[in-house]
């Protein structure tokens, strides 16, 4: 089912999603510990969250739940992207981030996470390029239940 | 003692110190006066000396004629105690101890010496008393001007106690002015300023000469219109313009009384008075609320009430000059407690003066201006602060999210299956788990020397895009059909995971695409590491499939080794078998109940058993979902 046009595409839509994931997260973790307020921008409207069986729903309450969480340093030391199959987004690219870390909240000691998002790319009105936003979110601590 | 030579300029003084006989050091003044002093009717004051072995305390009090301390000192008896007073208290100068002509001692002003001869009459009095301006009804020629001739020449202060003392009724004057030679001043009530008048000529000043009080009726005068006229306040608004510094975002308003634009226009700003000061306020919030920095010294400010309008319309107001005002005490300031004022000059107000040492001064100034930094130009030690925000809490971890309870049966069905074939020792049948061009890649933590080693045989096909930057072998380890995933599954060490343990967070639910991440521990089952401990991350983005199923299009699997915690508590319930993992504490109606569930569901009895005893073992939840899972 891979014609040999089929393969360039599927391979420079691999490329792709590689380099917006890298970019995506950089913005991400960058925006989570430095200006936290302004998160939620980075999430679709209808966007979902999952933190520690917690679910999140919505904008407002994104806002609200980002605004209680103390104050935050992430370091991400483990990256992986795949693009997801168009069968499952109705045509909608769509990509799976999932990484993998530490990150010291304040008041708390430092833990081992793993999240991972699904972003999907929206037409930019400015811009050539797609705007990645956050359709759903899943954070965890590795050591959740201690 | 200078200030007693600039009254009087004609007094000597000439201070003696002696050491005394029991008391030890003793200052004694003697004051003379020089020159020729030609009184109105040849009455002269000669200084009257001054000796005792009294230590004399040489200070400045400015009193009113209400001061309380008066009413306590024993009335009528002359002696050196009211000439310690003169000399020392300037203002207060007792002349109602001077002799006068009749020789008789003239008595201080006593306010309940007057209620008792008047009853309540005074009281009266004073509620319509020239204090009250706020009052309506004015007549044509309603007030009275008060004047003082040669009055210019008295230190105002000096001559209104002067004056008070003499006068059987308290008086408040309205806008004393000097005019020419002339003091002046306006009064509202007839009776008071014909109380005043009786006051002409009961005292004499220093050079010997009595002091006139004449009086005028008059046209209530204008200073106390609650506005300014409009034309008055265009001036100032000018005038105001005209010291604003735009680039700087800074007005000085110092000394504003005597800018010569206002002066030559007749506008006579006094910021001391409400009526002005609150014209100004309100030029600055109508015209330039972008102020940052405002000079008011040099303005005779003894309150700042009109000022607390300025923590609204001036926001952005952060360096205030106040020195070389009248402020008196710190509680000026509490007005304007809101103004995040960074900057501030207070020097030269009597306030500053009230500090025991300069500590208490700047905190006392820091309790109103928290964020200030510099005070009277010094830049100030940092303060001690203790951040008082409190630590947000995290919120609570909780198990595994479903979202809804037929998610749950679908994907707990699906997982059961998954893993007993991946655990099985071939997981060629899971081809039939993935979809066509389904996607896999797995990554593990990199920098972990140990999980480098025990993980080895992941190693080579983790795809960590934080340290790898090749696209080709990105591309390379990214499995894509389903034939190259299950073909690198196959690969990967035997397992066998521990399915209590298992976590399951679904993120995203739609009817297209169900996405959840499963979290738990395996063991290796053979190799070198038999028994060695793994935990894991796994996503799963499905498709619905026929049967009720789920077709996996896209897997990422992250790989780390487990933590001592999760080694201890993994794999405490025994290993499911084939076979039955009914536990013998089960009672026969719930045995009984086990066993149906699992039929009609058609997940094995372990699971079965872990979803009836999420729902209490309810018999009723337990239709409803042989109902949901039948259609």
């Amino acid at each position: 089912d891979s014609t040999g046009k089929g393969l360039l595409d599927f391979r420079s839509h691999v490329d792709a999603s590689c380099r917006y994931s890298e970019e995506f997260t950089n913005i991400y973790y960058d925006c989570m510990d430095k200006k936290r307020r302004t998160l939620t921008r980075l999430y679709l409207d209808k966007a979902t969250l999952v933190w520690n069986g917690n679910a999140v729903s919505g904008q407002a309450a994104l806002g609200e739940f980002f605004e209680s969480l103390p104050s935050s340093e992430f370091s991400v030391q483990t990256l992986d992207c795949q693009p997801v199959h168009e069968l499952a987004t109705q045509g909608q690219t769509t990509l799976l981030v999932v990484t993998a870390g530490q990150v010291k909240f304040d008041g708390h000691k430092q833990r081992y996470f793993n999240q991972n998002f699904l972003l999907t790319a929206q037409a930019s009105p400015t811009s050539d390029q797609p705007v990645w936003k956050i359709a759903s979110d899943c954070f965890r601590f590795q050591d959740w239940s201690s | 003692m200078t200030s007693f030579r600039k009254w009087y300029p004609n007094l000597a003084v000439v201070a003696h110190v002696q050491v005394g006989q029991d008391e030890g050091v003793v200052v004694q003044r003697e004051v003379t006066s020089k020159g020729k002093l030609p009184g109105e009717h040849g009455d002269r004051v000669r200084g009257p000396h001054f000796r005792g072995g009294r230590k004399v305390q040489c200070s400045f009090q400015g009193r009113e004629y209400d001061d309380p301390a008066r009413r306590q000192r024993p009335r009528g008896s002359p002696g050196p105690e009211h000439l310690v007073h003169f000399e020392d208290n300037i203002v207060d100068v007792s002349v109602n101890n001077i002799r006068s002509q009749d020789g008789s001692w003239q008595r201080r002003f006593d306010p309940y010496s007057w209620a008792n001869q008047r009853g309540d009459w005074r009281f009266d009095r004073e509620r319509r008393g020239a204090g009250d301006y706020a009052g309506g009804g004015r007549t044509k020629d309603s007030w009275y001007k008060m004047t003082i001739p040669y009055g210019k020449k008295y230190n105002k202060k000096w001559l209104l106690t002067a004056l008070q003392n003499k006068c059987s009724v308290p008086f408040k004057p309205v806008h004393y002015q000097t005019e020419g030679h002339k003091a002046q001043f306006y009064l509202e009530d007839a009776f008071t300023a014909h109380a005043l008048v009786r006051a002409s000529r009961q005292i004499t000043d220093s050079e010997g000469y009595k002091v006139l009080v004449l009086m005028n009726p008059c046209p209530p005068p204008s200073i106390l219109n609650t506005e300014l006229k409009p034309q008055d306040t265009a001036w100032l608004k000018q005038c105001m313009a005209k010291r604003f510094d735009s680039s700087q975002r800074t007005l000085d308003l110092n000394q504003l009384r005597s800018d010569p634009d206002l002066v030559s226009q007749n506008v006579c700003p006094i910021l001391s008075r409400k009526i002005f000061m609150d014209a100004v306020v309100k030029i600055i919030e109508e015209n330039i609320p972008e102020l940052v920095h405002l000079n008011l010294s040099n303005n005779k400010l003894y309150q700042l009430d009109s000022l607390a309008d300025l923590i609204t319309s001036a926001p952005h107001l952060k360096a205030l000059n106040l020195s070389h005002n009248q402020l008196k005490t710190e509680k000026v300031l509490d007005r304007l407690k809101g103004l995040k004022l960074v900057d501030l000059w207070l020097e030269h107000n009597p306030l500053c003066d009230q500090f025991k040492d300069q500590p208490s001064y700047i905190s006392a100034v820091r309790e109103r201006f928290p964020q200030l930094v510099k005070l009277d130009g010094y830049d100030l030690p940092l303060p001690i602060v203790f951040d008082v925000v409190a630590t947000s809490t995290i919120p609570p971890c909780k198990g595994s999210y479903f979202g809804s309870e037929e998610i749950m049966f679908l994907i707990l069905h699906f997982l059961q299956q998954y893993f007993s074939v991946y655990d099985s020792g071939d997981r060629q049948p899971l081809l039939n788990a993935y979809h066509d061009g389904a996607t896999f890649s797995l990554s593990q933590p990199s920098s972990q020397s140990l999980s480098r080693c025990l993980l080895r045989e992941y190693h080579k096909d983790s795809r960590n895009l934080k340290h790898l930057k090749d696209p080709s072998t990105r591309f390379r380890l990214l499995k894509h059909t389903r034939l190259n995933v299950v073909a690198l599954l196959n690969k990967l060490p035997k397992t066998q995971h521990d399915i209590a343990s298992f976590n399951i967070d679904v993120n995203t639910h739609t009817s297209m695409l169900l996405s959840f991440t499963v979290s738990g521990v395996f063991k290796e089952v053979e190799g070198a590491f038999q028994d060695g401990v793994r935990a894991f991350s796994r996503v799963f983005i499905a498709v619905p499939a026929g049967n009720s199923g789920l077709c996996i299009v896209n897997d990422q699997l992250f790989v780390r080794i487990a933590t001592m915690e999760e080694i201890c508590s993994a794999f405490a319930t025994p290993a499911p078998t084939p076979s039955s993992s009914l536990v013998p504490a089960l009672s026969t109606p719930k045995q009984e109940m086990l066993s149906t569930f699992s039929l009609k569901s058609g997940m094995n009895l372990e699971w079965s058993q872990k979803c009836l005893q999420d729902n209490n073992w309810d018999f009723n939840i337990a239709a409803q979902i042989f109902t949901q899972l039948k259609n």
